[in-house]
């Protein structure tokens, strides 16, 4: 049985402001997404009938968050109830929007008040107990986890902090172009100023890593009936997929850099088995980009390049704007945002580049795009999802 | 005269009935992995059953400690307390045990931190915490290379 294709649509998108310390909770960022969301695709609150919230339950921790939305959004029967990683989720959606489970589905996330990097956590009074075999036993922390990938990546192929600058280099130069970005008005970097920065964990410099921000977005997904009566551009969910490999980094066998990829290898060529289109249809993509080095092994487990050579196929500038596959346009989760769960942002930014809606960035005659939501250390979990406009 | 020792204050593993036997014997500074009773492959992290061939007759037991650097980081800006002791070194070893390796993730001690490479010799150490009834596992040079 085939993927139905082009039998659902993202119709309505929404971002709120990125930024550090916002003076709304993660709840009402939520909450102003799905409303922003709903009206961009000019349906009502009261069409929604399927929730893939994010964020657990702001309400009774012991209630899943799909049981609370559904009385948040007005005590009807809520009949999907999705999780999973933002692309992955959304192709389940449309899948289950085609089989007629749901028609309006709106996936969202809001995050405020508290940190990701090292900063987010306090000094106790007593030592704090965790998980046995969780990093933090250790000192360690995503920025941390990441660093040990680069550096075994940088041994194996010969890749230098130069190659990695790159990446943040220009994904802020997209981020200049996008008055929405939280680091655009800072102007362009050069790889000297991003080599130049201070070390977090070696081998990641300041600049290598993503922000650390605050904010929330939401994304509605619907079917071909409604899709056709909304406001906007209805932009095709085409295929997509999700996978889990590991739950841990560490537990990942030698070697880390495999031929056959991971997760994020799978559900890529699960996305484009699927969406019947080539890697070489792909007029614009959003990567997931927590790390500089992150965007590199996107490019290569997902066969827009070969294993180990992502830094020369970077350096090539087919990802940059003007190039032939322009990435990360809102300028990433290296100088956009990072609001904590934000792979939605590269789908959001897709969906405004296949609808023209980009403004200074956009993409001339953008029409086939794809997201990578990647996560859990290290291509543990991925979910890739390609989409088109008529 | 008394001697004030600097309460540990990094994040301590909680003990359960499955890591107990792990906990118990490295206070007697003994490093033990998981071994399936069925297919005789080694794991780490332990999971509950073998990831080879799914087994659950898992046998703790003790490993050489020998290894290698598989990577590292040195750690500028560290979560908590470990904020207070950067830079620290964040080391993956590769235990010496097959078929399946056994990359293990610790801080490593006795070390420069800028000495670290890829491919060094290391060895697992031990550090019983103070005032607190654990002992920890380390990564720390081998000091036999010849």
């Amino acid at each position: 049985m085939a993927f139905p294709q082009r039998q659902a649509a993202i119709v309505g998108v929404y971002t709120t402001r990125q930024g550090r310390k916002l003076s709304q909770s993660s709840f009402e960022l939520e909450m102003e997404a799905i409303k922003g969301a709903i009206a961009d695709a000019g349906l009502q609150m009261s069409d929604i009938d399927g929730v893939i919230p994010l964020n657990a339950s702001p309400h009774v921790g012991r209630v899943s968050a799909h049981q609370f939305w559904a009385e948040q959004l007005g005590e009807r029967p809520l009949t999907l109830l999705e999780i999973g990683l933002t692309s992955g989720a959304l192709a389940k959606a449309a899948v289950a929007i085609a089989a007629g489970m749901a028609s309006v589905v709106v996936l969202f996330w809001g995050k405020s008040g508290w940190e990701l990097g090292p900063g987010g956590t306090p000094v106790p009074d007593r030592a704090p107990r965790a998980d046995a075999w969780d990093f933090q036993i250790f000192g360690g922390g995503y920025a941390h986890m990441y660093a040990l990938w680069a550096q075994r990546y940088m041994y194996e192929f010969g890749v230098t902090s130069e190659q990695l600058a790159q990446v943040a280099v220009t994904h802020r130069h997209h981020a200049t172009l996008n008055p929405d970005s939280v680091m655009g008005d800072r102007g362009e970097l050069t790889v000297d100023d991003v080599v130049g920065s201070r070390m977090v964990a070696s081998p990641l410099h300041l600049l290598d890593c993503a922000l650390d921000t605050d904010g929330g977005y939401a994304i509605v997904v619907a079917s071909r009936a409604v899709a056709e009566g909304t406001r906007k551009k209805p932009v095709w969910v085409l295929g997509g997929a999700e996978a889990a490999y590991t739950d841990f980094y560490m537990t990942i066998d030698d070697p880390w850099f495999k031929e056959q990829g991971q997760a994020v290898r799978k559900t890529g060529d699960l996305a484009f088995a699927m969406a019947g289109v080539a890697r070489d249809d792909i007029d614009t993509a959003g990567l997931y980009d927590c790390f500089t080095v992150t965007m590199l092994r996107d490019l290569e487990e997902l066969g827009f390049c070969k294993l180990g050579e992502g830094a020369d196929y970077f350096a090539e500038g087919h990802t940059r704007l003007g190039g032939r596959m322009p990435c990360n346009t809102d300028g990433g989760l290296l100088s956009n945002s990072h609001c904590g769960h934000p792979s939605g942002l590269h789908t959001i930014e897709v969906v405004r580049q296949l609808r023209g809606e980009a403004g200074e960035r956009q993409v001339p005659d953008a029409k086939i795009g794809l997201s990578l939501a990647q996560g859990s250390s290290v291509h543990g979990q991925a979910g890739t999802l390609i989409m088109a406009v008529d | 005269m008394s001697t004030v020792v600097k309460p540990y204050l990094k994040p301590l593993p909680k003990i359960d009935e499955f890591n107990k036997p792990f906990f118990d014997v490295l206070k007697q500074h003994v490093f033990s992995v998981p071994r399936c009773s069925d297919c005789g492959d080694y794991g780490w992290v332990p999971y509950p059953a073998c990831r080879s061939c799914h087994s659950t007759r898992l046998t703790w037991t003790p490993v050489s400690g020998k290894g290698e650097v598989y990577s590292y980081t040195v750690v500028y800006r560290g979560p908590g307390a470990f904020g207070e002791e950067v830079p620290y070194v964040i080391c993956m070893g590769r235990l010496d045990e097959r078929p399946r390796s056994c990359i293990v993730g610790a801080n490593m001690v006795d070390v420069d931190p800028f000495e670290v490479a890829i491919g060094m010799r290391i060895k697992i150490a031990f550090e019983d915490i103070p005032a607190e009834d654990i002992t920890m596992w380390r990564w720390a040079p081998r000091g036999d290379e010849v």
